[in-house]
């Protein structure tokens, strides 16, 4: 009875985080759809702005739909950046060659399809029980991100992500994930 | 027994010494340094800023999405980083250009429709996760100064330098693990056309891969063919053992005389320690089994091989090469070495004996040597000097398929006019300095950054427009931004100042990824990129700054200077056989083929138009060195059979040893090898079959 009891207790027990287990978990999706709470606060932020968003992810494509308070929508494909917003579109031609930027697109992308390897070229990964720790690695270009949290739930899916930079903190609840393999 | 275990012990010291302080360097590239010290300093510092340092460059622009994103994980799995083309200029320093901008275009990004258009693009990024911190560039620079001199200097967003997308960049780990870099060429070379990659990383990889390749077949092959040659020579093996233990220490004294010296050991010089077994074959067997009766003889020969060897590797000290100081601190020290090794087996040397070789020959009489000499000297004379000329093409190897990538990068700095980039000196401004080279279609002016210059007036113009839009932008960035729930403290107008060139060309160099100007020797120098290099670039007093123009021209410089070299080596030698021989016919003897030789190559270059590269002097000196034995043996002992026996062994050891090098891969070893041997041959040919008659009176 211990046995099959312990046999049983193993069978049902989370798997645990690690970068094989989130690699496995992630491998083969064709995309990714999830809907997002956004909460930002800091000093440019009169109070904290919270906005709805839609994350869509393709390889080589992120959208990132704020639904409200203010319709926009930012697509990042390769290294091109567009802005949709008040139906006019704008590629970021000069910005998106800003350093600081590319870095900051180079990170999203990442993020959004949890490229461990490209995460690990720009960050230090510290791996807890239910959530990874990025920090970002001496010299690189990601100066404006301090630390990222990213705590994820027993079927190892993201639920949330705090990022903080000098300047904000940003908090991403994730509400709802739907991955298509 | 002791005397082996003392020589082990020997051995085992040297070893560990070498282990303990080596240091390769596989790019021979890296060798290279400009004598003046002026042009030297102007590439350093050009070098330094470049961009191009540690870092490979990737144009996968060609690739969908996926592909491009499964690249950039092969690239991430090796250790490659990706960094932005361009470092963050620093803001304020960015604005110091502010009065470049024409008025125009300041009236334009203060204009309403691009006020609220920038607004919008940077609270659009400001709501990505951490983008907030794209507030900040708004409240240092509402208007977007800083994008719009970027845009305009240096065509950020606008395809950047050289047109087109810029390509990716990745930083290079370090240390460099070649497995790793030969994996990511692979996947790069599997996706060209597509794809176009270049980097330092792939010369060092290719010509690591090359020179290990060239090492154990060089080494295989020598190897063999110098055994057999012994075996059937000697019908021991006792002088293999000596040979081969021997050159190992030959091979350590050599890399740690270069360690004293130098910090790192070029990895082509190790390939070339292959060729200590070719000189110590010729001393160990000139030196074994001398006859008792023809001992004096016999060591005047030995002596004047091994002196005019010495001679000819000491000259090469003088050069600057340090590629080819190495080379000649490795020969001396082995050869040193090999005899020093030799000592404590005096008398198994001594009890050695060969096979003969009955050979045809020709007596010839005494005059012969000096017509022959005359007429080879008269010879050169006619044939005139030939063209010297080294392009770095053929100091390094590289595949196909990096050449055609080379070719393709190449493209795409000329179509920007920094293919050829050179320092003018400009004892005035900038632009008189650049002027007549305008003039004469060498510069494209438009491609100049200078051609961007505003004068005086026209920056008046541009700071006055900026002071007079910039509260006006601010309040309406302000009004926008406090609606979306954004509170900024946006920046004041810059203070603006007019620049002069020099000053404009400073801060163009610290912001962006090229210096246009620079100081060395108390001289002032602006940078240019040239349609095409001319002649008589040295003359006019111009520093190529470009690696291409830069090496050519170095190399070309330092093969001029090793000519040089091996005609005072040359002079030496005949000053030493001149002591060492005391007899004018003798010594016309020894250099009579070596001169042949010389004529036949300058011929040769003049009749093919092939110009003699630095790697042909190295083997003309290798070739002294190693010829001129064949000849002051075969002359010194009187064409004795046993020596003649000894020389067309040591002969056929020289052939096979660099004749095998004519396999490498690597163009220096192949160039080397070839050189070695259509210059040794003659002269063995020549000892072999050609003998002197005695002097009148019975002389000898």
């Amino acid at each position: 009875v211990i046995a099959a009891a312990a046999i049983g207790a193993m069978l049902l027990a989370a798997p645990a985080l690690t970068p094989e287990a989130l690699q496995a978990r992630h491998a083969g999706a064709r995309s990714l759809t999830a809907d997002v709470v956004q909460t930002k606060e800091g000093r440019y932020w009169a109070r904290p702005l919270t906005s709805h968003v839609r994350l869509r992810w393709t390889p080589g494509r992120v959208e990132w739909e704020t639904l409200d308070p203010v319709p926009s929508t930012v697509v990042i494909e390769g290294d091109r950046v567009q802005v949709v917003s008040g139906g006019g579109s704008r590629d970021l031609g000069a910005q998106a060659r800003d350093p600081r930027f590319a870095a900051l697109v180079r990170f999203l992308r990442a993020l959004a399809a949890f490229d461990l390897t490209a995460l690990e070229g720009d960050f230090v990964l510290a791996w807890g029980p239910r959530e990874v720790v990025a920090t970002p690695r001496p010299g690189s270009s990601l100066s404006m991100v301090r630390k990222v949290r990213l705590v994820f739930g027993d079927d190892l899916e993201v639920r949330r992500i705090e990022l903080e930079s000098p300047s904000e903190t940003t908090r991403l609840e994730f509400q709802r994930v739907e991955r298509v393999r | 027994v002791k005397r082996n275990l003392l020589v082990a012990a020997a051995i085992a010291a040297l070893a560990l010494a070498v282990e303990r302080s080596f240091r390769l360097e596989d790019d021979p590239i890296r060798s290279l340094v400009m004598a003046d010290p002026v042009a030297a300093a102007l590439f350093d510092r050009y070098q330094e800023r470049s961009p191009f340092r540690g870092r490979i460059f990737v144009e996968m622009e060609g690739l969908p999405p996926a592909e491009q994103a499964r690249l950039s994980e092969t690239l991430a799995r090796a250790g490659y980083r990706e960094v932005p083309f361009l470092a963050t200029p620093d803001p304020a320093r960015l604005l110091d250009l502010a009065s470049q901008l024409p008025a125009g275009t300041v009236e334009r990004l203060a204009g309403e429709e691009a006020l609220r258009g920038r607004a919008t693009e940077i609270l659009a990024v400001a709501a990505l996760p951490g983008g907030g911190e794209a507030l900040r560039q708004l409240e240092v620079d509402p208007l977007g100064v800083g994008p719009a001199l970027l845009g305009r200097f240096l065509g950020v967003g606008k395809g950047g330098e050289g047109g087109g997308a810029p390509p990716r960049v990745f930083e290079s780990p370090r240390p460099l693990v070649y497995a790793e870099v030969e994996k990511v060429e692979e996947a790069l070379a599997a996706l060209s056309p597509r794809v176009h990659y270049i980097g330092a990383d792939f010369f060092a990889v290719e010509n690591y891969r090359a020179v290990r390749r060239d090492v154990l077949l060089c080494s295989t092959l020598t190897l063999l063919l110098t055994l057999g040659l012994f075996l059937w020579f000697t019908r021991r093996w006792v002088l293999l053992w000596l040979l081969g233990v021997g050159s190992l220490v030959s091979y350590l004294a050599g890399v740690l005389a270069i360690r004293v010296f130098y910090a790192e050991i070029f990895a082509v010089v190790l390939v070339y320690t292959s060729t200590f077994v070719s000189f110590n074959t010729e001393s160990l067997v000139h030196l074994s089994g001398i006859e008792e009766g023809r001992r004096a003889r016999t060591l005047v020969g030995v002596w004047s091989a091994i002196g005019t060897t010495l001679l000819g590797m000491a000259v090469m000290l003088l050069g600057r090469s340090v590629l080819v100081r190495q080379m000649s601190i490795a020969s001396i020290a082995g050869l040193l070495a090999f005899l020093v090794f030799l000592v404590p087996y005096r008398r198994t040397v001594d009890g050695i004996r060969f096979r003969t070789v009955p050979l045809p020959g020709w007596t010839a009489p005494r005059w012969l040597p000096a017509v022959l000499c005359g007429a080879s000297a008269a010879g050169l004379i006619l044939v005139g000097p030939p063209r010297v000329e080294t392009r770095i093409d053929a100091f390094r190897y590289q595949s196909a398929a990096l050449g055609r990538e080379v070719d393709h990068f190449s493209r795409r700095l000329d179509a920007a006019s920094l293919g050829d980039v050179v320092a003018v000196p400009a004892p005035g401004s900038p632009s008189e300095a650049l002027r007549p080279l305008a003039a004469e279609g060498l510069l494209a002016w438009d491609d100049h950054p200078l051609a961007r210059f505003q004068d005086p007036p026209a920056q008046e113009e541009a700071l006055a427009a900026l002071r007079a839009r910039w509260d006006g932008a601010r309040s309406l960035l302000a009004r926008i931004t406090e609606s979306e729930g954004i509170r900024l403290e946006l920046a004041g107008a810059p203070p603006g100042r007019i620049l002069g060139e020099w000053d404009y060309l400073e801060i163009l160099g610290e912001v962006g990824p090229l210096r246009w100007s620079d100081e060395a020797g108390g001289r002032r120098f602006v940078h240019a990129g040239l349609r095409r290099v001319p002649p008589d670039l040295a003359a006019r007093g111009l520093v190529p700054l470009g690696p291409r123009t830069h090496y050519d021209l170095l190399l070309t410089d330092l093969s001029r200077q090793l000519g040089w070299l091996f005609l005072a080596g040359f002079a030496a030698m005949v000053v030493y056989l001149a002591w060492i021989q005391r007899d004018a016919a003798r010594i016309l003897y020894v250099f009579a083929p070596v001169l042949a030789v010389a004529l036949g190559f300058a011929a040769w270059s003049r009749f093919t138009g092939t110009p003699l590269t630095i790697v042909h002097f190295m083997g003309f000196s290798l070739v002294i060195a190693i010829a001129v034995d064949y000849t002051a043996v075969a002359v010194s002992t009187d064409h004795g059979e046993v020596e003649l026996s000894k020389i067309l062994l040591t002969g056929l050891s020289a052939v096979a040893t660099f004749g095998v090098l004519m396999l490498a891969r690597h163009p220096i070893l192949r160039s080397l090898g070839a050189t070695v041997v259509a210059g040794a041959l003659p002269s063995l040919a020549f000892a072999l079959l050609v003998r002197l008659r005695h002097a009148p009176g019975g002389a000898r």
